[in-house]
C-alpha cells in the first residue's frame, strides 16, 4: 500500500507539530478569542501615536499647503510619490501569493496567504493616501473621477498617466478586498459558531454571510476563489506597470526609459516579498504560529527574494548600459553624474540603493542564511530600506538636475510634515494590522485544514499505519465502512 | 360693505406717518456722498473727487472678491457714469516716473481709478519706449503702506500728527521767521519748473546731493569744456566701445537710452558680421561687463593708471605708471583699435575721479569722438550735484551757520560718506524739514515732515536731457494727505499758488497756449530742435596735472573694496520695493540681500571654499546650500559683517558690495534685515567721493548666512542645446553652425516632408489656422536689466513670496533670466562670457506639461497658446517635473490670500511666511492687483500666459473695430518692458509681422531652446555672439540625437 502514500520525498511538511483539526481551529482562534496581550496593546498604542502624528501632519499640508514640505520649483515629487511607490510595490506580495500561487497550486502558501493579503490592502490604503494628499487642492480630487457632470464637455484627460493610476490603483484596492474577504468567510462563520458573547455573535454573524459550510457553499466558494485569483492576476502585473508610466512616458532623463515597467513589477514583488517577511517573522513569534508559518515558508519567500532581487539588478545594470549605449547625453548624464557619482548630492542615495538591492540578497544563496530567521528580518528591513531608496533614486535624482542647468536645485531634504505623512501611513499599516490580527484569523483556518489531508505529521501518521497494511484488507476495511 | 384695504406689510396696515415718508424716499438709505453735517464723508474737502478714489478702492475689493470667493465688502455704483470712464476699461496716461535724477517717460495704465502698470512712452526720443526694472516697480510704491500719511512734527522723540495743512503752513512760517541761512537740500533736480521756484525763495540756498555722485565728470568737464555739465552720449555711433568701470548698461547716467543705443549694432542679421566692439575694464562683474565682448579686471585704486595707459598708448602726452602685463598688452590691442576707428570710438568712466574723467576726455579728444559719440549739444541732466557742496553744508551745520534745513530726495544720513556727522549736524540746526514720502534715516532726524505726493499723484515736469521735457501729471487721486513740495516752498515763500497752477502757468506761458500745453501733457514729452551744435573747444592742458595726480597715487597691495550699485535696488531709494527686493540680481541671481563678492582665488585663500579646482564635495557644499560663509570687512574703525557670494570674473584682490541695503526699519518690515549698509564704506578724495576703499582687511567669522538664490549652477555644462553662444571669428567661419543643428534634426527626424513638427511624432498634428502666437528672444540684445521681470509681477499679479520662501526655492517669476557663466577651463576665475538666457514658458506645440495633467487644466489653445485653467488645476505638480524648461510655478502657500481658506498665512512651524507677504496682500498693497488677471489660489500651478489678458484685449479691439488683427495690437508685458526690444512677440501666421521678420532675418542665430526632445516650442532665441577673434580649438560637432 506504500503506492497510495501521497506525501513528497523532497518538501517538508507544510504544518509542523501533529496537528488535528481541532487543535488548529483552537490554535488560530485563540488570538483572536483571547484577551489582547500586553505586547498587542503596547504595539497598538505606537501605531496609533504614528497614526495621530500623521493625521497631524496631513492637517498641516491641507490647511497650509504643500509649502509645508520642502518640494520646490524644480523637485516637484519628492517623499510624498516615494512614497506612494514604495507602498504599492509592497501591496504587490499578498495578491500574489494569494492569486497566482493560488492558480499554480502552490500548497505553501496557505500558510501565509491571509495575512499577506492583508498587508496588501493596507499598504494600498497607504499608498492612497499620497497621491490624494500631495494635491495641492486635495478638496477637488474628485476631478479625476470620470463622473458626467454639469461642466459641459469637461472631462479627464485620458492620456494622463496619472488618471492611469486613478483607475489602476482602484481597481486592484477593489479586487484584492473581494478577494480577501470572500477567504475570510468560512473562517468568519467559524468564529461565529465558536462565539460565546452577543457581540462577538452579531460581529461575526452579520461578517460570516450566513457561511452554512454546505457543500454548494464550498463549491460556490472555490469558484470565486478561482474566478478571483485569474482576474487579479493579470493586475498584479497590471498595477505597478502603470505606476511606472508616470515616469517612463515623462520626457524627463532617468524617467524616460522603456525598461521600466518589468523593472517595477519584478521590484514590487521584491520589496513586498521582504515586507511579508517582516510582518511574518513578527507574527508567528507573538502569536506563537511557528507550526503554521514554518522555516520552510521563509525559506521560500527568500528565494523569491533572492530572485527578484537579482531581476531588480539586471534592471539597474541594464539602465546604465543604456544610457551609456543611447549616447543621449542628458540621459547620461542623469545616470553617471546624479546617480553613480557618489560625489554628487545624491550619490549616496543610488549606492544605498545598490547595496541594499542588489548586494545584500546575494546572501540567500546560502540555505542555512534563508532558514536563520532573525538574518531574514534583518534582510527584509534592508530590502525594504533599500526599494524605499529606489523610488527616491529614481523620483528625486531624476528631476533635481534636469534639462536647463538654470534650475538645477537646492539640496532637498523632507521637513517634518512630510517626515510626519510618512510614519503615519506606517501607523496607519500597523493599527490595521493590529486590529486584523486581534479580530480575525491571521491564517487561513479553512485552507491549512485543507491541507492537512496530505501534509503534516497528523497525515503521516494515518499513512504509516496504512502503509503496513495489506491492499486486500485495506479494501475490505473500506468496503463496509461508507461514510465511517 | 366695508372698504378693502390692501396692504403689504403691517407697518402699511397701521398707516404709521414714518413709514409714509419712507415710502416716498426714493433712496430709503442715506446716499453716501454727503453727511448732514455737510462734512463730505471721511472730512474730505472735495468730495467728487474723493468720489472716484473710493470707486477705485471698492472695484478693486469688489472685483478681487469676486474672484475669490470672499464676501463682498463695499460696491458703490456710478450714479451719473463720467463720460470719458468706462468700467473695465483701462486708460493710459503719458507722465514720467523720476527718482532723484532717473527719469524715464512713461505712460500709466489705469484701471477703475487706480494706476496699475507702468509703460514706457514711446513717443520719447530717447527711452523709446523702454522702461527700466525701478521705473516699473515705483507703481507699487504708491500702494505701499509705510508711506507718511499726514504731515507730523517732532514732539519729544516721537512725531505728532498736523491735522491740517494750514496749520503746518503757519507752524513752519512762524519757524521759519528770522532763521539764518536756510538750505534746501536735494537729491539732482530734473525739473525746470521747480528749479524756477527754488530761485525764487527769498534767501534760500540750494545744495544737490547725489548718492551716486557725478562729480568727478562734471569737475573734469568745468575744466576742460568750461563747462559743468555731462554731454549726452550716442553708443549707436561707436564701432569700438571702452568703459572703464561704467555700468551704463545698469546703472549709470540713462542706462535705457544707452541700452537701446548700444544694442544697435550687436542684432547680427543673417550674414552680416559687422557689430561693435564692447571692452569693459573693471573691479568687480557688473551687468555691462556681463554683456561685454572682453573684459579686463583691476584694482579699483588702478583705474586712473588704467586710464592714463591707453591714453598713453593712444599717443597722449603721458607717461603713464606701469601696469600689470595682461592689462598692457590689452590696452596696446584696444588702442590699435581704436586708432583704427577713430571717430566711431566712445571711452568712458564710471570713475568719480576728477582726474580720471579729465584723462578719459583726453582720450576721447584724441580719437575725436566729440560730435559723433558724444554730443556736447544736448546735455545730461540727470545728475548735477557736486559733493563739495554738501561737505560744505555739513560744516555749516555743524557751526551753526545754518539754522534752517529743508531736504527732499536726499537722504545723507544713509548714503553720505560721514552719514555720522551730518545726522550730528543736523541736530544743530533750528528746523530741519523732510519732503521725504516715507520715513527714512535723514527724516527721521527731522523736526517737520511734510511729505511729497508720489510721482503717480503729481504734477511736474523732467528736463533729462537738454530740450528733452517730460511731463508729470497725476493718474490718481492722492492717497494720503500728502502735498507737493513745491507747494510748500511756494506757501512759505509767501505766494498763493499751489504747484499744480503754478506749473500750468509755467508751461502755458512757455509753450505758448494753453492748447499746445495740453497736446504736450497728453504726449507726455516735449521735444525741441537742439539750438546749439557746435562742439566745445578742449582743453588739453588740463591733462598734465590730473596725470601727474593719477601717477603720484600707488596702489598699496591691500585687499580693496568697491561699492556698486545693482539694477533692482540702486541706491537704495526703492528699498522698500517687495517687487525690486525679489527682483534676482542678474550676476548673482540672489535675492533679498547684499554680500561680499569675491574671486575663487580669494575664497580659497581668505575662506578655504575651493571652487576653482576643489573636490567636488567641496564644491557641491558651496552650491546645493544657501548658507554662504560671513565675513567681517573692515576699513578703518568701520566694519561689517557680510556673506559672500564667489563669482568668477572678479579681480582677484578686489571684494565687491552693493549699496542701497540695510535701511532703516522704518521704511517697514520689508526692509528689516536686509542686507547692511555698504556707504560706509565711500570717502571723499579732496574733491569728490570714492566708491571703493583701498585698504580693506577681511576675517573669516566661521558663520554662516543663508542667501536666497534662484539659480545656483552657473556653467551650462556644454548643453550647446539649451544655450547657444560663440564667438564672432567663429560664426564668421561657419555661419550656419547653429542652422545646421536644426537642418540635420529636420533631416534626421523628417525625412519625407522636412517638416519635423509633423513627422517627429506618432500623433496627427493639429491644423492650426489664424492666429499663432510666437515669440523670439534676442540673447545678444539682452543686458539682463531685469525690467521684463518686473513688468510680468505688475501686469500678472505674480506673487511675492519673500526672503524665506525664495530659500526653499519657492520663488514664483513667470520670466526669469538664466544666466550661465564661460571661464577658462584652466582658470575658472577667468571669465570669458556671461550668456544672458531669458527664460519663460515656452508655449509648446508639443507640451510634454499638458498630456500629463489628469484634469486637462493645462491645455492648447488654437493660438498655440499653452493655457492654465487655475480653476481645474487639482495641484499634482507632474506638468511642472514634467516641463524640460523648469518654467512652471507652483502656489506653495497662500501667497496672495486667495485661498479657499480664509487667512491662511499665519504658518507657525514649517513655512513661516515673511512680513513681505503680509504687506503685500493689505487692502491698500491689493490696488496694484491687474482686474484682468486672476489671483492664483493656494495649490494650484501658474506660469507665463503670453499675457492672454493683452492677447484677448487686442483681438477685441481689432474685432470691434472690424478689421484684422493688426502687428503689434497685441504685446506682452515683457515685451513692452524691455529697453533693448530683445523680445518680440506677434503673430507668426502674419507675414507682415515683427515676428515673422525676425525669425527670417535671423536664420542663422535662430534656435529653440532643446528643440531636440521634439516639445515644439513657440518661442525661438537668437544666438548669443560675442565680438572676439577667438577660435574653438577642437571643433565640436553635435550631433542631433534625441
Amino acid at each position: 500500500m506504500g503506492l497510495l502514500r501521497y506525501e513528497s520525498q523532497v518538501r517538508p511538511p507544510l504544518v509542523d507539530g501533529n496537528k488535528e483539526y481541532h487543535q488548529i481551529t483552537e490554535d488560530i482562534c485563540r488570538p483572536v478569542e483571547s484577551k489582547p496581550t500586553k505586547a498587542w496593546w503596547i504595539g497598538f498604542s505606537i501605531s496609533l501615536v504614528f497614526l495621530i502624528f500623521g493625521a497631524v501632519s496631513v492637517t498641516m499640508e491641507v490647511v497650509y499647503g504643500i509649502g509645508q514640505w520642502n518640494l520646490n520649483k524644480t523637485i516637484g515629487w519628492g517623499w510624498d510619490i516615494t512614497n506612494f511607490v514604495w507602498w504599492i510595490g509592497i501591496g504587490h506580495a499578498g495578491t500574489l501569493i494569494s492569486a497566482i500561487l493560488l492558480l499554480f497550486r502552490q500548497g505553501w502558501r496557505t500558510g501565509v496567504n491571509r495575512a499577506a493579503e492583508a498587508m496588501t490592502i493596507f499598504a494600498v490604503m497607504c499608498a492612497g493616501q499620497f497621491p490624494i494628499f500631495h494635491m495641492g487642492r486635495v478638496w477637488d480630487a474628485f476631478f479625476t473621477l470620470p463622473y458626467p457632470n454639469t461642466r459641459g464637455p469637461l472631462w479627464v484627460n485620458f492620456n494622463s498617466p496619472l488618471l492611469w493610476d486613478v483607475f489602476a490603483i482602484s481597481t486592484y484596492f477593489t479586487v484584492s478586498l473581494l478577494f480577501w474577504y470572500s477567504g475570510l468567510i468560512p473562517d468568519l462563520a467559524t468564529l461565529r459558531d465558536r462565539a460565546k458573547k452577543k457581540w462577538r455573535k452579531l460581529f461575526y454573524g452579520i461578517t460570516a454571510f450566513g457561511w452554512t459550510g454546505s457543500t454548494k457553499h464550498w463549491q460556490r466558494h472555490e469558484a470565486l476563489a478561482l474566478v478571483l485569483a485569474g482576474l487579479s492576476t493579470p493586475l498584479v502585473l497590471s498595477v505597478h506597470t502603470i505606476v511606472s508610466f508616470d515616469f517612463a512616458t515623462s520626457v524627463v532623463p532617468g524617467w524616460h526609459t522603456t525598461i521600466f515597467p518589468p523593472y517595477f513589477v519584478a521590484g514590487a514583488i521584491f520589496s513586498g516579498f521582504a515586507m511579508v517577511q517582516t510582518l511574518l517573522v513578527i507574527t508567528r513569534k507573538v502569536l506563537s504560529l511557528e507550526q503554521y508559518i514554518t522555516i520552510e515558508h521563509i525559506e521560500v519567500m527568500n528565494k523569491v527574494i533572492i530572485l527578484t532581487g537579482s531581476i531588480v539588478g539586471i534592471a539597474y545594470l541594464t539602465e546604465l548600459f543604456m544610457s551609456w549605449y543611447g549616447a543621449n547625453a542628458y540621459e547620461g548624464f542623469a545616470f553617471m553624474e546624479n546617480r553613480l557619482n557618489l560625489n554628487s548630492p545624491y550619490g549616496w542615495s543610488y549606492w544605498i540603493m545598490m547595496g541594499c538591492n542588489v548586494l545584500s540578497p546575494q546572501i540567500f544563496w546560502s540555505s542555512k542564511m534563508r532558514r536563520n530567521v532573525t538574518v531574514t528580518f534583518f534582510m527584509s528591513i534592508l530590502v525594504n530600506i533599500g526599494m524605499w531608496f529606489e523610488r527616491f533614486v529614481i523620483i528625486v535624482t531624476s528631476i533635481y538636475r534636469d534639462y536647463l542647468p538654470s534650475s538645477w536645485s537646492t539640496y532637498y531634504r523632507p521637513t517634518i510634515w512630510e517626515i510626519g505623512f510618512y510614519m503615519g501611513t506606517f501607523g496607519l499599516f500597523f493599527t490595521c494590522y493590529f486590529l486584523f490580527a486581534k479580530y480575525f484569523p491571521v491564517i487561513a483556518l479553512a485552507e491549512i485544514k485543507h491541507i492537512l489531508k496530505r501534509s503534516g505529521d497528523n497525515y503521516k501518521k494515518k499513512m504509516d499505519k496504512l502503509e503496513g497494511q495489506e491492499s486486500e484488507g485495506f479494501a475490505k476495511e473500506h468496503a463496509h465502512d461508507h461514510g465511517a | 360693505m366695508s372698504e378693502n384695504k390692501y396692504w403689504q406689510g403691517f407697518g402699511e396696515f397701521s398707516g404709521k406717518e414714518e413709514y409714509e415718508q419712507r415710502i416716498q424716499n426714493e433712496f430709503q438709505e442715506e446716499l453716501p456722498f454727503e453727511e448732514k453735517n455737510d462734512k463730505g464723508w471721511l472730512d474730505a474737502a472735495t468730495p467728487r473727487r474723493d468720489f472716484l478714489k473710493y470707486l477705485g478702492f471698492s472695484t478693486a475689493a469688489a472685483s478681487l472678491a469676486a474672484g475669490c470667493k470672499v464676501p463682498v465688502k463695499q460696491a458703490i455704483p456710478f450714479g451719473n457714469k463720467p463720460a470719458e470712464m468706462v468700467p473695465g476699461v483701462a486708460k493710459y496716461y503719458a507722465t514720467t516716473y523720476v527718482q532723484d535724477g532717473d527719469v524715464v517717460p512713461i505712460v500709466a495704465k489705469v484701471r477703475d481709478g487706480r494706476p496699475i502698470k507702468i509703460e514706457g512712452n514711446t513717443l520719447s526720443s530717447f527711452t523709446k519706449g523702454g522702461t527700466t526694472a525701478r521705473a516699473q516697480a515705483s507703481v507699487l510704491d504708491l500702494y505701499d503702506t509705510n508711506r507718511l500719511t499726514h504731515p507730523k512734527r517732532k514732539v519729544g522723540d516721537k512725531f505728532e500728527e498736523i491735522p491740517t495743512f494750514e496749520q503746518l503752513d503757519q507752524m513752519i512760517i512762524a519757524a521759519m521767521s528770522g532763521v539764518k541761512n536756510p538750505v534746501l537740500l536735494t537729491s539732482t533736480i530734473t525739473s525746470p519748473s521747480t528749479k524756477d521756484i527754488i530761485a525764487k525763495y527769498p534767501g534760500l540756498k540750494h545744495v544737490q546731493y547725489d548718492a551716486d555722485s557725478f562729480t568727478g565728470i562734471l569737475l573734469a568737464n568745468e575744466m576742460c569744456f568750461g563747462k559743468k555739465s555731462i554731454p549726452s552720449y550716442n553708443f549707436s555711433n561707436a564701432k569700438v566701445i571702452v568703459s572703464f568701470g561704467a555700468d551704463f548698461l545698469g546703472t549709470w547716467l540713462s542706462p535705457v537710452e544707452f541700452s537701446r543705443q548700444y544694442v544697435q549694432n550687436r542684432k547680427l542679421k543673417d550674414a552680416s558680421f559687422e557689430m561693435s566692439k564692447h571692452y569693459q575694464f573693471e573691479s568687480f562683474l557688473s551687468t555691462t561687463g556681463a554683456s561685454a565682448d572682453v573684459r579686463l579686471t583691476h584694482r579699483p585704486s588702478e583705474t586712473g593708471a588704467v586710464v592714463l595707459a591707453l591714453y598713453a598708448a593712444l599717443g597722449g602726452n603721458s607717461t603713464a605708471p606701469s601696469i600689470d602685463k595682461k592689462l598692457q598688452t590689452a590696452i596696446d590691442k584696444i588702442a590699435s583699435e581704436l586708432k583704427a576707428n577713430s571717430k566711431h570710438t566712445l571711452v568712458v568712466s564710471g570713475s568719480n575721479d576728477k582726474n580720471i574723467q579729465t584723462v578719459v576726455n583726453g582720450i576721447n579728444s584724441l580719437l575725436e569722438s566729440y560730435g559723433t559719440t558724444i554730443d556736447w549739444s544736448t546735455t545730461l541732466n540727470c545728475r548735477q550735484g557736486i559733493d563739495a557742496d554738501i561737505n560744505k553744508l555739513v560744516a555749516d551745520m555743524e557751526s551753526g551757520e545754518v539754522d534752517a534745513v529743508m531736504i527732499y530726495g536726499a537722504n545723507p544720513a544713509y548714503d553720505y560718506h560721514a552719514a555720522d556727522k551730518f545726522s550730528a549736524a543736523i541736530k544743530k540746526t533750528k528746523i530741519a524739514i523732510s519732503f521725504s514720502e516715507k520715513l527714512d534715516e535723514t527724516s527721521e532726524l527731522c523736526t517737520y515732515l511734510v511729505p511729497a505726493h508720489h510721482y503717480l499723484e503729481s504734477w511736474g515736469d523732467a528736463e533729462p536731457k537738454s530740450n528733452h521735457i517730460c511731463f508729470i501729471q497725476p493718474t490718481i487721486h492722492p492717497l494720503f494727505k500728502t502735498r507737493p513740495f513745491q507747494t510748500s516752498l511756494l506757501k512759505w515763500s509767501g505766494s498763493e499758488k499751489d504747484y499744480e497752477t503754478y506749473f500750468k502757468e509755467y508751461w502755458i506761458s512757455k509753450i505758448g497756449s494753453s492748447i499746445a500745453f495740453d497736446a504736450a501733457l497728453q504726449s507726455g514729452v516735449l521735444e525741441t530742435a537742439t539750438t546749439n551744435s557746435t562742439t566745445k573747444a578742449f582743453n588739453s592742458n588740463s591733462i598734465t596735472s590730473a596725470a601727474t595726480s593719477i601717477s603720484n597715487s600707488k596702489p598699496n597691495g591691500n585687499i580693496e573694496l568697491v561699492l556698486y550699485q545693482k539694477v533692482s535696488i540702486g541706491t537704495g531709494k526703492q528699498a522698500g520695493n517687495p517687487w525690486l527686493q525679489e527682483l534676482p540680481d542678474p550676476i548673482t541671481k540672489a535675492t533679498w540681500d547684499n554680500y561680499a563678492l569675491m574671486s575663487m582665488s580669494m575664497a580659497k585663500e581668505l575662506l578655504g571654499v575651493n571652487l576653482a579646482n576643489g573636490t567636488e564635495k567641496e564644491i557641491n557644499k558651496y552650491e546645493y546650500f544657501p548658507e554662504k560663509p560671513v565675513v567681517k570687512i573692515t576699513s578703518g574703525n568701520k566694519e561689517i559683517e557680510l556673506p559672500v557670494l564667489i563669482l568668477p570674473g572678479m579681480n582677484a584682490h578686489t571684494i565687491a558690495v552693493a549699496v542701497g541695503y540695510g535701511r532703516t526699519k522704518s521704511l517697514g518690515k520689508v526692509v528689516e534685515g536686509v542686507g547692511k549698509n555698504a556707504s560706509i564704506f565711500s570717502s571723499f578724495n579732496g574733491t569728490s567721493t570714492d566708491y571703493f576703499s583701498k585698504n580693506v582687511s577681511i576675517s573669516n567669522t566661521g558663520k554662516k548666512y543663508k542667501i536666497a538664490q534662484t539659480q545656483i549652477h552657473n556653467s551650462y555644462e556644454d548643453r550647446t542645446e539649451v544655450v547657444k553662444e560663440t564667438s564672432l571669428a567663429n560664426f564668421k567661419s561657419d555661419p550656419n553652425q547653429f542652422k545646421k543643428y536644426r537642418d540635420d534634426l529636420a533631416k534626421n527626424y523628417a525625412p519625407l516632408t522636412g517638416d519635423y513638427s509633423k513627422e517627429g511624432t506618432l500623433y496627427s498634428s493639429h491644423e492650426q489656422p489664424g492666429l499663432k502666437w510666437g515669440m523670439s528672444v534676442d540673447m545678444n540684445s539682452c543686458v539682463a536689466c531685469g525690467a521684463c521681470v518686473i513688468a510680468c509681477h505688475a501686469e500678472n499679479n505674480v506673487p511675492v513670496v519673500g526672503k524665506s520662501e525664495v530659500v526653499r526655492y519657492h520663488d514664483m517669476h513667470w520670466i526669469r533670466i538664466d544666466r550661465y557663466f564661460v571661464s577658462d577651463k584652466e582658470n575658472a576665475d577667468d571669465l570669458k562670457s556671461v550668456v544672458f538666457q531669458p527664460m519663460m514658458c515656452q508655449h509648446c506645440d508639443n507640451a510634454p506639461c499638458e498630456n500629463v495633467c489628469p484634469v486637462a487644466a493645462t491645455n492648447h489653445s488654437t493660438e498655440g497658446i499653452n493655457q492654465m485653467a487655475y480653476n481645474r488645476c487639482i495641484g499634482t505638480r507632474y506638468c511642472a517635473n514634467n516641463c524640460p524648461y523648469k518654467v512652471r510655478r507652483f502656489n506653495w502657500a497662500d501667497y496672495m490670500g486667495a485661498d479657499s481658506f480664509p487667512n491662511n498665512q499665519d504658518q507657525k512651524l514649517v513655512g513661516v511666511l515673511d512680513p513681505v507677504v503680509h504687506q503685500m496682500n493689505d487692502d491698500l498693497t491689493r490696488m496694484v492687483l491687474n482686474p484682468d488677471v486672476t489671483v492664483r489660489s493656494r495649490g494650484v500651478i501658474e506660469k507665463c500666459s503670453f499675457c492672454i489678458q493683452r492677447v484677448q484685449e487686442g483681438k477685441l479691439i481689432a474685432k470691434k473695430e472690424g478689421r484684422v488683427l493688426a502687428d503689434g495690437d497685441a504685446k506682452t508685458a515683457c515685451m513692452t518692458a524691455c529697453p533693448t526690444e530683445a523680445i518680440v512677440f506677434g503673430n507668426v501666421h502674419d507675414k507682415e509681422s515683427r515676428i515673422t521678420k525676425t525669425r527670417e532675418e535671423h536664420k542663422q542665430r535662430l534656435f529653440y531652446v532643446i528643440e531636440q526632445v521634439h516639445t515644439l516650442p513657440n518661442v525661438n532665441y537668437l544666438a548669443k555672439i560675442r565680438n572676439t577673434d577667438e577660435l574653438p580649438e577642437v571643433e565640436h560637432h553635435e550631433e542631433a540625437t534625441h
